[in-house]
């Protein structure tokens, strides 16, 4: 297909500026600068597509107000390139096609500039491919499949998450060492699910552990007794959840209701905060990875999170976590980027991107963040958590994890995605300007 | 060498055979204690469609709001009623509970039947009519509970009697899951004691089979009507309370039950009580089961079972045969 370099949307305001040019002879300059006036007056538009709905409807939630907040921080300062930054959102339903709908929708119909929001991986890729049709940059907020930034990377996405490798090389070689060799896996039986339990099974049979049984999860699974009777009878070491969503709190319920958290170790690859806020604390078992955490001794974590409580003072999670931050991360740098630039080109906003640097003070994390160019994916400080100490959640119910450690993105970067991921040119990309 | 199964080798091995038996067994217990909860489920569902000839797409929306007024009533958050509240709040989980389990059903028969007035509108129409508006209901009803409670998962109290885990053959069974069945259980054995041994439930048997024969007979449809979608709705209700504290406490949970329901009504029958009972715990075997040797297909199971018995049997399990068939 060949690249389309003007859009309907520069055509016009081409031939728009030609007859105003035209016009000034008859009628005066004037209508030369309302030409201008009217764009600078045009507000930006930023397509959400993020989950109300579904597995991940709450986690969307979170990630919508994550985005949010950076928008009105920008809005309060004039906007970007003085145009104020407006949003429209649609329900994705946890669901790749719906999701394929609406990114179509926001961009044909809403034509907005750029597109945000995801927290499964299936949902992600679907909208990826629409956003790589029309050349609209879209960020994967909050997606964790080792694909997104793999197989399934394209020259528009940007995916700002760790993912199932990165988390699993926080994990995997700590729990053989202090714990044991014999591995159980728990798999959601989606794109994450699959490819983070086949990241983490290369990592564990390198490491010199062994898979003794997968046990694929179906997403939507409410009842876990046949799975925990299972594990009862088969008495591995470790069992490596990649199960998120609902289902991942109805597991930790159960297993918490059976006094299971301790034996086997449990490794969740990556914990949401939305999937665990309010779980009693039996329920918060075992090690797991997240990218941020609000009790995070760093400069400007306490202001976040008292700006947090002060734009949402009514909402039933009382502290922001990974995913609304990973929402609002992704917005600002979008919204810096394009200020840099000085355009919203999507080409030149892209370009910008991938050279993308962040200081771990202005990220509120312990190492320096930085893009990936040829994988498009956020490399960041990755952490490994577990549940708090009872005496201290017991002053702070929101308490929930205990920081263990943390890495540097280079130890536990995905070094095989960037062999998977073959992204299309500048050139194969549509270009456009709003 | 082994001379017969279940005899010991000489070393002291167990034969295969008796080593499959002795791991399918706590499977086989957990899949019938799933099958009664799903039964539960299904029951109120089977009710209304067997009396009323409606499909009652509120059903999983009002589970869910049962099991939500439920948990209010256990552990109020909000400061109210002075003195009263502050004793109220002194009282043990287990008296708080056991008043959940009476006054949200009431409750939510009371919005059942509020439902049902608003429905009769639609009564001699078009079916899909009712099932719109019971859909348009289920919708409301959810989008309720999340302004109302948020969509943050919820948890439900239980007491600590029926709480925690205890050890059978070494391995690790909930407490609460063995009551929850056992209080299914019960509840079906109750509401099949009230439809055999009361008259009432002889005249929901009648509507059930006929309900033009029994607006001949004198009795009052509109009113049997009314009782039996609040009878349903509270049974609904019910089993929210009691799946509550297994599946976990979200404004769309109601989801998950209501599409079990309709296939368990379906499997069993439409209309039959022991179809649907029968077919519940077919479905819990099947979804335990799988879970355990093919768990990619736990959830597809129940529609598999489905598919296989209404090929050969298009009424379901037990359901009543049609003049068409031969």
């Amino acid at each position: 297909m060949a690249a389309r370099h003007i859009s309907r949307r520069s055509f016009l305001n081409t031939v728009g500026l030609g007859a105003a040019g035209a016009g000034v002879a008859f009628y005066g300059p004037w209508k030369h600068n309302h030409v201008y006036a009217a764009k600078a007056d045009k507000s930006l538009l930023i397509g959400f597509t993020t989950d109300a709905s579904g597995q991940y409807g709450n986690s969307g939630e979170m990630e919508r107000r994550g985005m949010l907040m950076a928008i009105s921080e920008f809005n309060k300062k004039g906007g970007v390139l003085g145009r104020q930054v407006e949003t429209i959102h649609i329900d994705t339903e946890t669901t790749p096609a719906t999701g394929t709908r609406v990114a179509e929708r926001m961009i044909t119909r809403h034509e907005v500039a750029f597109l945000m929001g995801a927290v499964s991986s299936g949902v992600a890729n679907a909208i990826s491919l629409v956003a790589q049709r029309y050349g609209v940059v879209y960020f994967n907020t909050n997606s964790s499949s080792p694909t997104e930034s793999g197989k399934d990377c394209h020259r528009v996405k940007f995916v700002w998450d760790g993912n199932g490798t990165n988390f699993g090389k926080a994990t995997v070689l700590n729990a053989i060492n202090a714990v044991g060799k014999n591995w159980v896996l728990f798999t959601n039986d989606y794109v994450w699910g699959h490819e983070t339990s086949k990241s983490v099974r290369a990592l564990v049979t390198q490491h010199g552990g062994k898979i003794v049984e997968e046990m694929i999860i179906p997403v939507g699974t409410r009842d876990f007794s046949s799975y925990l009777l299972k594990l009862q009878q088969i008495k591995p070491d470790v069992v490596n959840t990649a199960v998120g969503g609902d289902d991942i709190k109805a597991l930790r319920a159960q297993v918490g209701q059976l006094g299971m958290g301790k034996t086997p170790a449990w490794v969740q690859n990556q914990q949401d905060w939305p999937d665990v806020y309010g779980l009693p604390l039996s329920g918060v078992f075992g090690i797991f990875g997240t990218t941020w955490y609000y009790k995070l001794d760093l400069p400007g974590v306490k202001e976040f999170v008292a700006q947090y409580q002060k734009m949402y003072p009514g909402v039933s999670i009382k502290v922001p976590g990974n995913v609304y931050y990973n929402g609002y991360m992704a917005t600002r740098e979008l919204l810096r980027a394009v200020e840099r630039v000085g355009s919203t080109n999507n080409i030149k906003v892209i370009k910008e991107l991938e050279n993308l640097k962040v200081s771990a003070k202005d990220r509120m994390q312990h190492f320096d963040a930085y893009m990936n160019p040829a994988t498009h994916q956020m490399q960041q400080t990755v952490y490994l958590a577990t549940a708090n100490d009872e005496a201290a959640w017991k002053k702070d119910n929101d308490d929930l994890f205990k920081v263990l450690a943390w890495s540097k993105p280079q130890d536990v970067e995905d070094t095989d995605a960037p062999k998977a991921c073959k992204m299309e040119s500048y050139e194969a990309t549509p270009s456009y300007e709003m | 060498m082994r001379t017969r199964p279940g005899d010991m080798g000489p070393s002291g091995e167990r034969s295969d055979r008796v080593d499959f038996i002795l791991n399918l067994a706590p499977h086989l217990l957990n899949g019938l204690s799933l099958g009664f909860l799903f039964a539960l489920i299904a029951l109120g569902f089977m009710l209304i469609i067997g009396v009323m000839e409606l499909i009652n797409l509120a059903h999983g929306s009002l589970f869910a709001l049962g099991a939500y007024v439920a948990m209010v009533v256990i552990a109020p958050t909000a400061s109210w009623g002075g003195a009263l509240g502050a004793w109220y709040l002194t009282q043990p989980i287990a008296f708080r509970y056991v008043l959940a389990l009476v006054v949200a059903p009431a409750i939510i028969a009371s919005v059942g039947m509020l439902l049902e007035v608003c429905l009769r509108r639609t009564y001699g129409k078009d079916p899909l009519y009712g099932l719109l508006f019971t859909f348009g209901a289920a919708m409301v009803i959810e989008e309720l509970i999340r302004i109302v409670w948020g969509s943050a998962e919820k948890f439900l109290q239980v007491p600590q009697a029926i709480n925690g885990a205890f050890l059978v053959g070494g391995l690790i069974y909930s407490k609460y899951r063995f009551f929850a069945a056992a209080s299914a259980l019960l509840l079906i054995l109750l509401v099949w004691l009230f439809l055999e041994r009361t008259p009432y439930g002889a005249m929901i048997k009648a509507g059930a089979h006929d309900s033009e024969m029994v607006r001949a007979l004198g009795i009052n449809l509109k009113r049997l009507r009314l009782f039996v979608f609040g009878f349903g709705t509270s049974l609904a209700a019910m089993a929210g309370i009691i799946i509550a504290p297994i599946w976990g406490l979200r404004p769309h949970v109601g989801v998950d039950a209501v599409i079990p329901a309709f296939l368990i009504i379906v499997l069993g029958g439409v209309g039959s009580f022991w179809g649907a009972v029968i077919a519940g715990v077919l479905v819990g075997l099947a979804v335990a089961l799988t879970a355990v040797y093919v768990s990619e297909w736990s959830l597809l199971s129940m529609y598999l079972l489905l598919i296989a018995v209404v090929t050969f049997r298009a009424r379901g399990l037990f359901g009543k045969k049609s003049i068409l068939e031969v």
